[in-house]
């Protein structure tokens, strides 16, 4: 609990901080609804000239769309340590002083940092959802809402290992690799509609690779009542965990490759 | 048993240089941070540990920290090998980087330190005594409320050791903790660290190029160059190795000229001034004196006070670094 503890502290402080320079951080939220709102807009433009895409109705698309704007900028909000923050730490050497404390790596670059501008992207995402789930009539039971939440706790948990793949190449090559960004923001772009609109190759990446597809398309579909690919309906409870399995999966790695570290400069 | 025991202790970096054009391969360089380094340091000694830049200073502490991993070679601190185990190593130690900073930067100071109060898991009550002994050697009271980023740097240093001593470490490192400050700074900075080695038995490593600083606070210095200990032992022995040499400026009145001075007296002339370099064992001063008298009257006479910088100076360029 302490870990969780230190977590909420630093969160509080960083916070506290970014409210330092208040105009600064209203008018960087305002351009966040900007850009995520016209992102929203875009979808609901293209998605008003179809009657449906495969089996999905025009709601059911704002459903997904929002499903992956919450999971990915509550990432982006309470992981920006990782998602943002780590290449420049290792850069400017900033990562040795985490180094000398007695806590976890991990736990340490979540405390970091933190990017409360991107409210205003998880409120577009928020909008979104209800937009999607009232033209698609969607009946709320518990377990509805139960599988959402898990959905979005799996999800943020599978954006932040992809992010760690691009701190494990950081570790090793010092500069960031713009490639990891394909699967990352590629696959926020790309995955903010359901995953059997894709070709098979894309599917297969965004199932078995990045499983956006099991994390959050799965329990959406449960949610709308379309089952993805008719699979069963507890499947959507069982599968979000891939995201779980994945973030293990590249924290282990990244232990690893963090004993490869060498630190810059002096 | 020494507190610190370090056995040929060796660090190789592999840097890669910029492709050269027209080759398909890029050069790769082999630098030998730390070669066979060895030395061991007791529990309460407050060590000097000074070379020129990149002798291999701030490898020895990154790997005595626990950030690098030797390549070969070993470490004991307190019994612990500082790579394996790095959280429970840590925690008994403080490092302070002068030109790298440890507390938030837009938050109050006191903020700084009770997260670090968490990090470090520092009980309630010995945080707040060692935070009140701190605030006062230290003189923090004035700016604990104030964000990180309005300090002079003064205080910042001032701020960022107490933020790396709030969990009363055994061990202390320092790297070039003074850089950058001004007079009266870094006079109240070395009282401290005195203060802080005498009172609580920390012992500490002392990074520097400073000369000031080492010669203020360690009577034990350690040479690094190249990778290589070159010296170890009595910082007033050392210095008095190459203390060899004295300079004085002097004028006579209406122009007259030097007597003859005897063989080992560097002399030159600069309008009506002469520079005259001895060696005080080989011609005492006195006699020196008596003998510029005997030509004429002498208008004025600056003799160059000892400087440490030139000796340490004299000292690498003899070492051949």
């Amino acid at each position: 609990m302490n870990t969780v503890k230190l977590y909420l502290r630093s969160m509080q402080m960083l916070m506290k901080s970014q409210l330092q320079y208040p105009v600064s951080f209203l008018m960087q939220t305002l351009a966040q609804l900007v850009m995520e709102g016209g992102e929203f807009m875009a979808v609901l433009l293209i998605v008003d000239r179809f009657d449906h895409l495969n089996q999905w109705t025009p709601g059911n698309l704002y459903f997904f769309f929002g499903m992956m704007s919450v999971t990915f900028y509550l990432t982006e909000i309470f992981g920006r340590g990782i998602t943002g923050n780590f290449p420049s730490l290792v850069r400017t050497g900033q990562l040795d002083t985490l180094l000398l404390r007695p806590r976890g790596i991990v736990t340490q670059v979540l405390c970091s940092a933190v990017d409360p501008r991107r409210v205003a992207c998880v409120a577009v995402g928020v909008a979104a959802l209800i937009l999607g789930s009232r033209q698609s009539a969607v009946q709320w039971t518990t377990g509805k809402a139960l599988a959402m939440a898990e959905a979005i706790l799996f999800g943020v948990l599978l954006i932040l290992g992809l992010f760690l793949i691009e701190a494990i190449f950081c570790i090793h090559s010092v500069k960031s690799i713009e490639l990891v960004n394909a699967i990352t923001y590629g696959g926020r772009s790309a995955c903010q509609y359901p995953v059997d609109i894709f070709p098979r190759p894309l599917r297969l990446l965004f199932t078995i690779a990045a499983p956006f597809a099991l994390t959050l398309h799965v329990p959406s579909a449960y949610i709308l009542g379309k089952p993805l690919y008719g699979w069963p309906a507890w499947t959507a409870f069982v599968s979000p965990a891939a995201g779980g399995v994945l973030f293990l999966m590249l924290y282990l790695l990244f232990a690893r490759a963090m004993r490869y570290y060498r630190s810059t400069g002096s | 048993m020494p507190y610190i025991a370090v056995d040929q202790l060796s660090k190789t970096f592999t840097v890669r240089k910029k492709r050269e054009k027209g080759r398909l391969t890029r050069e790769k360089t082999a630098v030998h941070a730390l070669q066979g380094v060895s030395f061991s340091v007791e529990q309460g000694e407050l060590v000097g540990y000074i070379g020129p830049n990149g002798a291999g200073k701030s490898t020895t502490v990154k790997i005595l920290s626990g950030i690098l991993t030797p390549d070969g070679g070993s470490a004991l601190v307190g019994g612990r090998v500082p790579w394996q185990n790095r959280k429970e190593h840590v925690r008994r130690i403080g490092v302070v980087f002068g030109q790298r900073s440890q507390l938030w930067w837009d938050v109050p100071v006191i903020d700084s330190f009770s997260l670090l109060k968490d990090i470090y898991r520092v009980p309630t009550e010995a945080y707040q005594k060692r935070l009140a002994e701190l605030t006062e050697a230290l003189d923090l009271a004035p700016f604990l409320r104030t964000p990180l980023r309005l300090l002079s740097l003064g205080q910042r240093m001032r701020a960022e050791l107490a933020g790396s001593l709030l969990h009363s470490p055994e061990l202390l490192f320092l790297d070039e903790p003074t850089i950058g400050l001004d007079a009266v700074s870094k006079l109240a900075l070395r009282d401290f660290l005195k203060y802080e080695n005498e009172k609580n038995g920390t012992t500490i490593l002392l990074t520097t190029h400073d000369m000031e600083d080492i010669a203020a606070l360690c009577r034990r210095v350690m040479v690094l160059g190249h990778g290589k200990k070159l010296y170890d032992g009595d910082l007033p022995e050392l210095l008095s190795r190459y203390d060899t040499q004295r300079v004085i400026t002097l004028r006579y009145d209406g122009g007259a000229a030097l007597p003859p001075l005897p063989d080992g007296c560097q002399v030159s002339r600069e309008g009506a001034d002469y520079k005259i370099a001895y060696s005080p064992q080989a011609l005492p001063t006195a006699r020196l004196l008596t003998l510029l008298q005997s030509a004429g009257s002498i208008r004025e006479l600056t003799a160059q006070p000892e400087n440490i910088d030139h000796l340490i100076a004299a000292m690498y360029r003899e070492m051949g670094l």
